[in-house]
Parts: C-alpha cells; sequence; structure tokens
C-alpha cells in the first residue's frame, strides 16, 4: 500500500514537471510504475514459511528476492529456535517452521541492552515470531533479525500459516490483475468474507497485525474502493476538473458545504477514508485536499 | 537453510499418509502415564503419543514433534506444551489446507 502509493506518486511527479523533456521518455517511464503499482504493494513486510524462502527466485540482476512475483524485503516467520549460538557481537539460531530450517542473526550491541534481554529468553525448544530482513550471504539465505519474540499464545502458530497462505492467494490473484481484496471471499475455508470471520482467538490477532497491508480495511470491509455513498460524491468532487486545476485543492469547508443532506463529520469521515486510501492527499494543511490523481 | 526434513502439520486422520516420517500434530491433552501421552486431535480422534518428555505440568494442549508409528501413533522428538487456550478448529482447517490446495508453501 505505501510503496504502491509512492510509486504512483513518483510517476504522476514525473508525469506533470518539468523534468522529463520527451513525452515519449515520460510515457516509457510511466509504465513501469503503472503495471508495479499493483504488484509492488508487498515490499512492506511478507509472512512467509522457510519453504517460501528457500524457492524464492533471484534475478541475476539484482540482489532481491521474489515469492508469487513480489520483491521480498522483510519477512516475518513463526517456528521452533535450534541451535542457538552467542557470540560477542550477535545471537544466531536456526529457526524451524515444520517446512524448514533457516538461520537467523541478530546482531547485539551489548550486553544489558534492550536486545540482549530479548533474546536472553530466547532458548532452544521456544517458539518465537521473527521480523527481519532477508538475505542472501555467501550463497546462503538468512534472516537479520530487528525483532525476536517469543510466542506466548499459540494461536499465532496456526495464525501465522494461515496469513502465509493468505498473502500467497492475494498476491498470485493480483499478478494475475483481479482485485486482490476480493480474493478471500472465494478461496476462504471459514465460509465468509475473509479472515474477520476467523475465529475470535485469531480475528484479534489479524486485527493487531496492522502492519500487514493485505489485510481489508475494516471501513470497507476490503473492497478498498468507495462504496459508501457519502465517500462516493466526494471523491467525484474531488475527480471534477475545476478541483483538479487548483493548487492547493479543495477545503473541507467547501466540500461540505456542497455536500448537501451530510454533516460535515460525516464529510470529514469520508476525506479521512479516501487519505487513507491513496484516492487524495492533504496539500498546505490538514484542511486541504487534493486528488492524487491531479 | 535447508528444507530436506520437513515435519508437515496433520490430524489424526493425515497421520496415515506420513507413516514412518515425522509429522507435527497440536493435541488435546488427556493422559500422561510411564511416558506415553494420550491427546485428542484436532479431529476429535484418541492419539497415542510414546516417548514422551515433556517439562511439567502439562498444559491443556500439547504440540507433538513425532514420527507416525501407525494409525493414530506416534513416538515423540519434542513436546512442546501450547498453553490452555489453543483453538483446535483453525488448527484443523489449516492442517486440511497444508496438506491440499496449499501443500507447495509448506513441503
Amino acid at each position: 500500500m505505501y510503496s504502491g502509493q509512492g510509486y504512483g506518486d513518483g510517476g504522476s511527479l514525473f508525469g506533470g514537471g518539468g523534468f522529463m523533456p520527451s513525452q515519449s521518455t515520460t510515457a516509457a517511464a510511466d509504465s513501469p510504475f503503472s503495471s508495479r503499482k499493483s504488484g509492488s504493494q508487498s515490499s512492506g513486510l511478507l509472512p512467509l514459511t522457510v519453504k517460501q524462502i528457500s524457492g524464492a527466485t533471484q534475478k541475476p540482476s539484482d540482489d532481491n528476492f521474489y515469492v508469487d512475483g513480489q520483491d521480498v524485503n522483510h519477512v516475518t516467520l513463526v517456528g521452533m529456535v535450534f541451535n542457538r549460538e552467542e557470540r560477542a557481537t550477535d545471537i544466531s539460531f536456526l529457526v524451524d517452521d515444520g517446512t524448514g530450517r533457516i538461520e537467523v542473526k541478530r546482531w547485539i550491541d551489548g550486553q544489558d541492552t534492550n536486545e540482549s534481554m530479548e533474546m536472553n529468553s530466547v532458548q532452544n525448544g521456544v517458539y518465537v515470531r521473527v521480523h527481519g530482513h532477508l538475505r542472501s550471504f555467501q550463497g546462503k539465505r538468512n534472516v537479520v533479525a530487528f525483532s525476536v519474540r517469543l510466542i506466548t499464545d499459540f494461536n499465532e502458530v496456526t495464525f501465522h500459516f494461515l496469513e502465509c497462505i493468505y498473502v500467497h492467494v492475494s498476491n498470485l490473484k493480483s499478478q494475475r490483475g483481479v482485485n486482490p481484496s476480493h480474493v478471500p471471499q472465494s478461496t476462504n475455508t471459514f465460509g465468509g468474507p475473509g479472515i474477520h470471520t476467523l475465529p475470535p482467538t485469531l480475528g484479534s490477532m489479524a486485527q493487531n497485525s496492522s502492519y500487514n497491508q493485505y489485510m481489508p480495511s475494516t471501513t470497507m470491509a476490503g473492497s478498498g474502493l468507495p462504496v459508501d455513498e457519502c465517500q462516493k460524491r466526494v471523491h467525484a468532487i474531488f475527480e471534477e476538473p475545476a478541483s483538479l486545476g487548483i493548487e492547493i485543492g479543495l477545503h473541507v469547508d467547501d466540500v461540505a458545504r456542497r455536500m448537501v443532506g451530510y454533516t460535515k463529520k460525516q464529510v470529514k469521515d469520508a476525506i479521512d477514508f479516501l487519505v487513507n486510501e491513496g484516492f487524495i492527499y492533504s496539500t498546505i494543511d490538514d484542511d486541504h485536499f487534493k486528488s492524487t490523481n491531479a | 537453510m535447508e528444507t530436506s526434513n520437513p515435519s508437515p502439520m496433520v490430524n489424526a486422520e493425515q497421520m496415515k499418509r506420513f507413516v514412518g516420517r515425522k509429522v507435527r500434530s497440536v493435541l488435546r491433552f488427556l493422559k500422561f502415564e510411564a511416558g506415553v501421552l494420550t491427546g485428542q486431535s484436532a479431529d476429535n480422534q484418541q492419539v497415542v503419543v510414546r516417548q514422551v518428555q515433556i517439562a511439567s505440568p502439562i498444559s491443556q494442549f500439547v504440540e507433538v514433534i513425532g514420527v507416525v508409528e501407525g494409525e493414530r501413533t506416534l513416538r515423540a522428538e519434542i513436546c512442546t506444551n501450547f498453553g490452555d487456550n489453543f483453538d483446535l478448529s483453525p488448527y484443523n482447517q489449516l492442517c486440511q489446507m497444508a496438506n491440499a490446495e496449499y501443500q507447495a508453501l509448506f513441503v
């Protein structure tokens, strides 16, 4: 979501700015951006199994890993700790998630630091959740962890693997050009729309994993498009050519005045939604907004 | 990293596909006598686990990583307390997905 929007903005910045003198260059620069737009949303954090990491492809041209067509940078794993080894500058261990084992290294600044305290509780045989950076070192893939936490509620183990499946399906569909947010409805085995129908124990974990860009937005039940009438109309106002032409965008009050029958609160909520979904952005202050299509 | 020695997540029904191989399964604890643990699997069948070494007190849910000796019998390698609050129903569904449609992600 974040980088996807970032690329989109970048593309439109170059398109409208004076940096690209020739029309053809602009078009050429635009196409990779727009084609990435749907696919690049996962350069955030990917929940993966070790098996998926072992199957990740690498292009000879760069050091990036790719899983399901997404480039993999940061990963999150859940598994059991083995072969813990403590050295002066780092603590390394293997994480076994049942699909395979991968080496994880945690750099330690010194004794009595937060990392060192956190790692003291991480002993062989415990289950941990690791957040880290996937890299290749001397031909071997390993994870440099920036967080290693003990699992205390073991439903998180179930949740992690379900999330791996969810994200995998979501990425496959988005590769095929289908709106990924519709995926869970067809594939989910819980008989309802998306991860919200998980049992309460897992549902709360889904809510807590706010890092996850694949989770359906709560307001929109995952559609990502303005479906609420108020949101639609507010969005339409921002998309009018006259609005697109104003450099500082529209003031909240101007929009609210045109939204007869809606309270200012409703209009503001709609604007918040559109900002969160990347349709509009705030300009000179917190009260002025403009379409990202401008 | 290596993926040559996986231990797939299974329910009791799926154990027979893995006889002689290593699996993992979360069981609801029933009893523990002379190193033999009896538990109820996510698909509501009784599973017997031999050679169990586990830290006491044993919690209500236990994950066994071990070799399938026969239908509903495991020889334990590692037993882990999974706490008293574990939902077996989504775990059962996960086992089904992980051994069918989405197997490529696991083994």
